[in-house]
């Protein structure tokens, strides 16, 4: 009796021994999974809690903002905080500002980068190699450098306070020309011959041949340029100083200045409204913006 | 071209005139140089961003590199998507809002934070009131923002390591921390080199959330030398005077990136 139910026990450590071997395996894993990932989870916690701690308190009121424990949830969802920042500035011409200020740095930069970087890869001229290694030590050159002559550029063209200040200093870049020229390198010559032999010109090469097959570089160019000119704060702050011409980030600071600490909740509101786009933004286009700071990184390195 | 060439010869020519903006400019040769070296102000924000240059890029190198090593550990995809984009969201908003935001969070006796550390046991903080924690708060709040740019550039450089190499350690029968150590980290130099490099240009140029978020003070604790060359230009017009710090401000990035460049050759592993 006795070894015959041994013997059943090996038969049954022979059956499922290995499956058990697989689940103790999964189950390490998985724990050591979960161990890796705690920390990690808890921190990015603290990368958003801010963020919902701003949402809760634009619907709160103002007698909210000085109570302690402050609510995490407002007692109810008021909106007179978003009325109060329609009221107090005119935050949809802002909006308009900022829109129209970078749509127009990233169309231009789509087209001068484009072409710029097509020029550098492709044609020869003199002095090529010299203005090229001088576009890239330009690079290296902080921008608070050229800040007092460009002023006076600026100034000099009538642009101060006009949004085309805003504009015409970035229309082009040296990263995205050097971007895009690291493209068209990749691209083979025979392209172009075949284009040439077809009777294709210089400029119907470009915008037939080249063009159409640059979508992903120039995506990248284009997300990562939305990005730093809608954030861009010191070149408003420097050359507007009329409310009506501002852009988002320098009208949050006009905002704060209309009437100070004592309006928390309208700020926290305008905050979320300066949120929810480039939430938007960044959730349509979350991969190809990863991409592209990939992608930048990559060729630094 | 008129944007980049121009402007550079003539911001470096400009630091030899004294020049008010609305005369004429007068030539004076390297006398807002030797004026700066001897200008108390300007050197502590050169201290200031300095040290901030120096915490925010350790800060947010190190901890970038910290997680996106973690990050490509995690088996499952969708936690590592999750975290990924949850470490990215602070880095698409703009700063100004970033620093209004906190401005408020961190006020010492109704902020948010405070309220929760005093519920754990812990004193309330000055975050915003006393230099040494102004200062601390700037540079935590830069790595907020920042920190999961660095990520990024980290999870790509550990995504070019071929996993060949791995299994070829594990046959060898080397450990989780032999692996860290002798294969993960030294490819990353190229990565941890160009962020370093990136970091610190950055850092230099810092201005915008001290402007907002402390204007400087409290005294002149968190007051960079941007913040400075901005009230020198555009509000007492010495135009001269900020060009010259200007030209102080280039020459030490160039210097360091130099430095960190030739520095580098020794300690980056180049495959």
């Amino acid at each position: 009796m006795i070894s015959a139910a041994s013997s059943s026990n090996g038969r049954l450590i022979q059956l499922y021994g290995p499956l058990w071997d697989k689940l103790q395996h999964q189950w390490r894993a998985w724990t050591a999974n979960v161990i890796l990932a705690l920390p990690l989870v808890l921190g990015s916690l603290v990368m958003f809690i801010p963020l919902l701690w701003a949402v809760s308190f634009s619907f709160g009121q103002p007698h909210e903002f000085f109570k302690l424990p402050p609510p995490v949830i407002p007692s109810a969802i008021r909106l007179d905080n978003y009325q109060g920042v329609f009221e107090r500035v005119d935050f949809l011409r802002f909006f308009l500002n900022s829109v129209f200020v970078t749509g127009c740095v990233t169309v231009a930069q789509l087209i001068t980068c484009s072409m710029g970087g097509y020029a550098f890869a492709r044609l020869r001229f003199p002095g090529k190699r010299v203005i090229f290694i001088l576009f890239l030590a330009s690079m290296m050159v902080p921008q608070h450098v050229t800040l007092i002559p460009v002023f006076i550029i600026i100034r000099g063209m009538g642009l101060y306070n006009n949004l085309g200040a805003l504009i015409v200093p970035y229309a082009a870049s040296v990263f995205g020309t050097f971007l895009l020229k690291q493209f068209f390198e990749t691209i083979p010559d025979d392209l172009e011959d075949a284009a040439k032999i077809d009777g294709a010109g210089f400029l119907q090469i470009y915008w037939r041949v080249m063009l159409p097959l640059a979508g992903p570089p120039l995506a990248t160019l284009a997300i990562l340029t939305f990005n730093s000119s809608w954030n861009n704060f010191f070149w408003p702050l420097i050359f507007i100083n009329s409310a009506e011409k501002m852009t988002l980030p320098l009208g949050m600071i006009y905002l704060r200045g209309q009437d100070g600490v004592t309006n928390t909740g309208v700020l926290m509101a305008a905050i979320v409204l300066n949120l929810i786009p480039v939430l938007i933004f960044f959730m349509i286009f979350q991969r190809r913006l990863v991409e592209g700071v990939t992608l930048s990184g990559l060729k630094g390195t | 071209m008129v944007f980049f060439l121009i402007p550079t010869i003539s911001g470096l020519g400009m630091s030899l005139f004294d020049w008010d903006f609305f005369s004429d400019p007068e030539y004076v040769g390297l006398d807002n140089f030797i004026e700066l070296s001897q200008d108390k102000l300007f050197l502590t924000t050169l201290k200031n961003t300095a040290l901030f240059a120096l915490f925010a890029t350790s800060g947010n190198v190190g901890l970038g590199m910290f997680i996106a090593i973690g990050i490509n550990s995690i088996k499952w995809r969708w936690l590592k998507a999750f975290l990924r984009t949850a470490y990215f969201i602070p880095f698409v908003i703009s700063t100004v809002v970033v620093a209004l935001m906190f401005g408020f969070l961190l006020q010492e006796s109704t902020g948010v934070v405070n309220y929760y550390l005093s519920r754990m046991g812990i004193d309330r903080i000055p975050w915003l009131s006393s230099s040494a924690w102004a200062f601390r708060s700037v540079v935590l709040i830069d790595v907020w923002k920042h920190v999961g740019f660095f990520t990024l550039i980290f999870l790509a450089g550990l995504q070019a390591i071929p996993g060949e190499l791995y299994e070829a350690a594990l046959v060898d029968g080397a450990g989780r921390r032999i692996r860290l150590t002798r294969i993960t980290i030294p490819l990353l130099t190229p990565s941890l080199f160009f962020s370093l490099v990136i970091a610190l240009i950055g850092a230099f140029q810092v201005f915008e959330s001290m402007f907002v978020l402390t204007n400087g003070g409290p005294g002149d604790a968190t007051r960079t030398v941007v913040m400075l060359l901005y009230r020198e230009a555009f509000g007492s017009f010495n135009m001269g005077y900020a060009a010259s710090m200007a030209v102080v401000l280039f020459f030490i990035i160039l210097m360091l990136t130099v430095t960190q460049v030739r520095l580098g050759d020794r300690w980056v592993f180049y495959r």
